[in-house]
């Protein structure tokens, strides 16, 4: 069953055609990862899927509810899909484990010990089992993002959203990342759909690849056969300038 | 120096700070008011709700825009004609708190805008409602920046009492001058007593959010 499915989706922004006519089936379990060159509209397409953006046309199916239709509550999509951040936008007047626990607190209603030991556990998982007392901005840039991706667990989605997790990150940084994000695609229910420009991480992980250039999908394909064999001139071109530098 | 002795007897020190106590009482119910109502109103102005948040920001934007003294004027004198009929600490009190919310309002709502709009994205993709956005992630941070702008505007709250002298609230500055209107000598040492109190608890103010902004995360 599709987790995610675009049919015909349109977006603009006034008069800027930012999604032209995207059509995309993602099924439960799979990581995708999404490439292009900047301003190609792959962030706008993440951000439609929980609907940090709105679209304009056609249908968008996220766990079964349409997010074309006003009426669609957000909420309850919103509930099942996590989201990671180029700036990982954590609570700064929370501790980590606040940030973590917040949210099953006040949406699922978690109980307190039960919410506690899960988090605890997240933490344990990224590696910053000692940091649940920290505020963020004592964190560095790599550690706020693997407690954005446990507090984002801590609602146990069905998907998760990542969009661009390691750019902002200072290079030694990225790896710590990239390996929480290799082990939760390891979950066969986790459905990922991950913005990047970490193509050794796209290679090794992704189930598939989707390449996009000025708001349009040109090329689909499995990962390795995308890599090898790029069909799209621009995905080719793209990708001789990403991978010899 | 004769006339500060004089003027400074126990009498009429104690008939200062009775005037400082109302001055005291008026302030800090109008800003507990105000603050309550100021944060509602930004909140609101803030959400951009069709037609509600429009409505707030104009008629925030009319009492900003009037002199207070006008709004003290009105309470007191004009609603009577409306068959409302305030005694004057009401009268002053609600003035205050009118005025102070519209000018909190908009404190409330320029410290919501310098929260980075990251904040509530990421609240919201957690699954957060708009409301618990606000609640639990935006206002807390949004605080901790106003403190600054909401102290002087408390400070400004507490020195605009005196203007409801007109209207004869027996405040701090009032009974000031019932002393010194019984002996014109006692007109310096008043005004340096009645000086000395208000700097005194203005200065407290500041000194109070200096500790809260440190304490703060």
């Amino acid at each position: 069953m599709a987790m995610i499915e675009f049919k015909n989706v349109e977006k603009y922004y006034g008069d800027f055609h930012a999604l032209t006519n995207i059509n995309l089936k993602i099924e439960s379990g799979e990581t995708v990862v999404l490439i292009g060159p900047s301003g190609s509209g792959k962030s706008t397409l993440i951000r439609t899927v929980n609907g940090l953006e709105t679209v304009e046309g056609g249908e968008l199916i996220v766990n079964d509810q349409d997010l074309a239709n006003k009426k669609t509550d957000m909420n309850r999509i919103r509930k099942n899909v996590g989201m990671v951040f180029q700036h990982f936008n954590l609570y700064e007047n929370k501790t980590v484990l606040e940030n973590i626990m917040l949210a099953p607190r006040l949406v699922l209603k978690r109980n307190k010990s039960e919410n506690e030991k899960i988090a605890q556990a997240l933490l344990a998982k990224v590696g910053l089992a000692d940091k649940g007392n920290s505020y963020p901005k004592q964190l560095s840039g790599g550690q706020k993002q693997r407690v954005a991706i446990a507090r984002s667990l801590a609602m146990k989605p069905k998907a998760l959203l990542f969009d661009e997790p390691t750019s902002a990150l200072d290079p030694e940084m990225i790896g710590d990342v990239l390996n929480v994000m290799k082990d939760i695609a390891k979950d066969s229910d986790m459905t990922m759909l991950v913005v990047t420009h970490e193509m050794g991480f796209a290679k090794q992980v992704a189930d598939r690849v989707i390449f996009m250039d000025s708001g349009k999908i040109l090329e689909d394909a499995p990962s390795a056969q995308f890599f090898d064999n790029p069909k799209e001139p621009r995905a080719k071109q793209f990708l001789s300038q990403v991978l010899n530098h | 120096m004769k006339n500060f002795v004089d003027a400074y007897s126990w009498i009429n020190i104690t008939y200062l700070f009775k005037g400082l106590l109302i001055t005291l009482e008026v302030s800090i119910i109008s800003l507990l008011l105000s603050f309550i109502i100021g944060s509602f109103l930004g909140v609101i102005r803030y959400s951009r709700i069709k037609w509600v948040s429009g409505t707030v920001g104009f008629i925030i934007d009319i009492i900003r825009n009037l002199p207070l003294l006008l709004i003290i004027f009105f309470t007191y004198f004009a609603l009577p004609k409306l068959q409302i009929h305030l005694s004057i600490m009401q009268a002053a009190i609600s003035a205050l708190t009118v005025f102070e919310s519209a000018m909190i309002a908009e404190i409330v709502r320029s410290g919501i805008n310098s929260v980075p709009i990251g904040q509530t994205e990421g609240a919201r993709a957690n699954g957060l409602t708009s409301i618990q956005t606000m609640w639990h992630i935006i206002l807390p941070q949004a605080y901790k920046k106003m403190i600054p702008p909401l102290v002087s505007q408390f400070i400004s709250l507490i020195k605009d009492t005196s203007l409801a002298t007109i209207i004869v609230l027996p405040d701090l500055m009032y009974h000031a001058q019932i002393i010194y209107g019984q002996n014109n000598n006692y007109i310096i040492p008043m005004f340096l007593a009645i000086s000395i109190m208000y700097f005194v608890v203005n200065y407290a103010l500041s000194l109070i959010a200096r500790w809260l902004d440190r304490r703060l995360v």
